[in-house]
């Protein structure tokens, strides 16, 4: 099992569909607004069942620009995704790469992988917010849980598709095991293990998010939570908005990483590094 | 040169036995005979091609040479060492180019380099001379992937000469390749064996390769795996393409086809 979200394919026809999906999307906030002013009979309940586009555009603009509190609770957020997806994706490549170096330890940490696999990591969050206090670190730890996975298996199934081929002409250089795993099992999995960080930011974010929502002292958890509790519905889903707005561009940097990082699977990437590394060595073409 | 009033007066004209095999034997498992007593004898600068069906050992004989596995019983020396594990003096080259996509084609010649010791300034004018050597000047700051598959091969025949081994292991170098591809590569090939004087050992199911590029053919059967005759090859060197439509090459073909019709 393994995952890979790479759609190179994407980026070309995005740009000729473009007019179409905004007219759409037009469609819909047009409708939505329209349902809103003449589709119930009481403006309060539409108003906290499908707050206005137009409302909610407003509620950005305050908790941007004018009250500007979504700053704190964004940042928060990110923090608690990023520290979780590190220490998560630290954890889990190491015990890949601890087992696929070891058959004694594969064995043992198999069952505990089963286990956990079949845990709904969520739901440990509420025991995370009790042991660790609803500051920072028990959003941490639950986004590393969640985090965790996507790193772990992506690292192992890269490492264990061994080219026997490859690993001859290794040995026949006389290369070091510790040479072999770095410059031929480490390097050929990289496609995937960079795949797996992606993943594993992802998940971070959404496991920050769930931590939030349980207990916390800050966060867009917290804040979507609170303008809920109000019925606030318009800020509620302006705070949503940024989250998925925010949550876009981090994925969208991610995705820019490992675009760059795999560089070979590009051609134009690929006649760009060519041509970098011929200057870099003195050579004119 | 007649092929038919060789034997004798062919094998004087090589240095010392390079690599000796006496009753070499192979048993994978407890029932798989890959290779059973094979006797062989290798000179220094001598081109052998070991050819055969697939199961004749011709790969398992290699892959003992080179010290990738172990033999179950015989002797098996190179320079005259018993052959225990990987030496600096063999290079491999196999049916895949295993060439690393994230590394120019000078990158992966250089890595043989890399993995003995740091990289000098030597060792990469070294890898631009193997590189012009197999044909590939120009083309070192290209990657893998923005060379064709005979290109590959090149690079990879690159890395094996800049190992600076003159034991050249061969598995199947070309086997992947068209036949156009093909021609031309053994054609250089027997060039750049003969500049580097390199003791070469190539795995090939292909007949007239194994007779073009070979001072001596080993022919292989399957089942058990066991060297079934060894022929002598005279044409002169620099060989041209041409020899294969001689009387005295189709003659070798035959003698070979008999060999391998046999079993």
């Amino acid at each position: 099992m393994s995952y890979s979200t790479t759609d190179q394919t994407k980026h070309i026809s995005i740009f000729k569909t473009l007019p179409f999906h905004l007219l759409i999307f037009a469609g819909l906030i047009f409708l939505w607004e329209m349902v809103n002013l003449y589709g119930f009979e009481d403006q309060i309940q539409a108003d906290m069942i499908a707050p206005r586009p137009t409302n909610i555009v407003l509620a950005m603009i305050d908790i941007f620009i004018i009250d500007q509190t979504v700053w704190k609770h964004l940042i928060s957020t990110f923090q608690k995704a990023l520290l979780g997806a590190s220490i998560g994706t630290a954890i889990g490549m190491g015990l890949a790469i601890s087992a696929t170096l070891s058959l004694t330890f594969r064995k043992y940490i198999k069952p505990w992988i089963i286990l956990m696999e079949a845990t709904p990591r969520i739901a440990v969050g509420p025991i995370f917010v009790a042991l660790l206090g609803f500051g920072l670190w028990a959003a941490v730890a639950l986004a590393a849980l969640v985090a965790f996975f996507g790193p772990f298996v992506n690292t192992f199934q890269g490492l264990m598709e061994i080219d026997e081929e490859a690993e001859e002409m290794f040995r026949s250089m006389g290369a070091s095991r510790f040479q072999t795993f770095w410059k031929l099992r480490f390097a050929s999995a990289m496609e995937l293990i960079s795949a797996g960080w992606k993943l594993a930011t992802a998940s971070a974010f959404g496991g920050a998010l769930v931590a939030e929502f349980i207990q916390a002292s800050e966060g867009m958890g917290v804040l979507i939570s609170q303008y809920v509790i109000m019925i606030t519905m318009d800020y509620a889903f302006a705070a949503l908005l940024s989250v998925t707005i925010f949550g876009f561009i981090l994925f969208k940097i991610m995705d820019f990483l490992d675009y760059r990082l795999i560089f070979w699977k590009n051609d134009l990437l690929l006649l760009k590094e060519s041509e970098k590394r011929r200057k870099k060595a003195g050579v004119v073409s | 040169m007649a092929a038919t009033a060789k034997k004798k007066a062919k094998n004087s004209s090589f240095g010392q036995t390079v690599i000796d095999g006496k009753n070499v034997t192979k048993i994978f498992g407890e029932t798989v005979t890959a290779l059973e007593g094979a006797d062989f004898n290798i000179r220094a600068g001598e081109f052998i091609s070991l050819v055969g069906p697939s199961g004749c050992g011709k790969s398992t004989l290699l892959r003992l040479v080179a010290g990738l596995i172990e033999k179950t019983s015989g002797d098996l020396t190179v320079n005259n060492e018993v052959v225990t594990k990987p030496r600096t003096d063999i290079g491999m080259m196999f049916q895949k180019a295993v060439l690393l996509d994230w590394r120019t084609a000078i990158e992966n010649v250089l890595l043989p380099s890399e993995i003995q010791h740091r990289i000098t300034q030597d060792d990469k004018n070294k890898a631009m001379a193997s590189l012009d050597l197999v044909g590939l000047k120009g083309f070192e700051f290209h990657f893998p992937k923005q060379l064709s598959g005979g290109m590959q091969q090149r690079v990879a025949l690159a890395r094996l000469i800049q190992t600076g081994a003159n034991i050249m292991l061969m598995d199947e170098p070309f086997g992947a390749l068209d036949e156009f591809t093909r021609e031309r590569l053994n054609i250089e090939l027997e060039r750049i064996v003969g500049e580097l004087k390199a003791t070469t050992l190539f795995v090939t199911h292909n007949i007239q390769e194994a007779i073009f590029l070979a001072d001596r053919v080993l022919v292989m059967t399957p089942r058990p795996g066991r060297i079934a005759k060894i022929i002598d090859v005279e044409f002169d060197r620099p060989r041209d393409i041409s020899i294969q439509t001689s009387r005295d090459f189709n003659i070798i073909v035959e003698e070979v086809r008999d060999t391998l019709g046999g079993h």
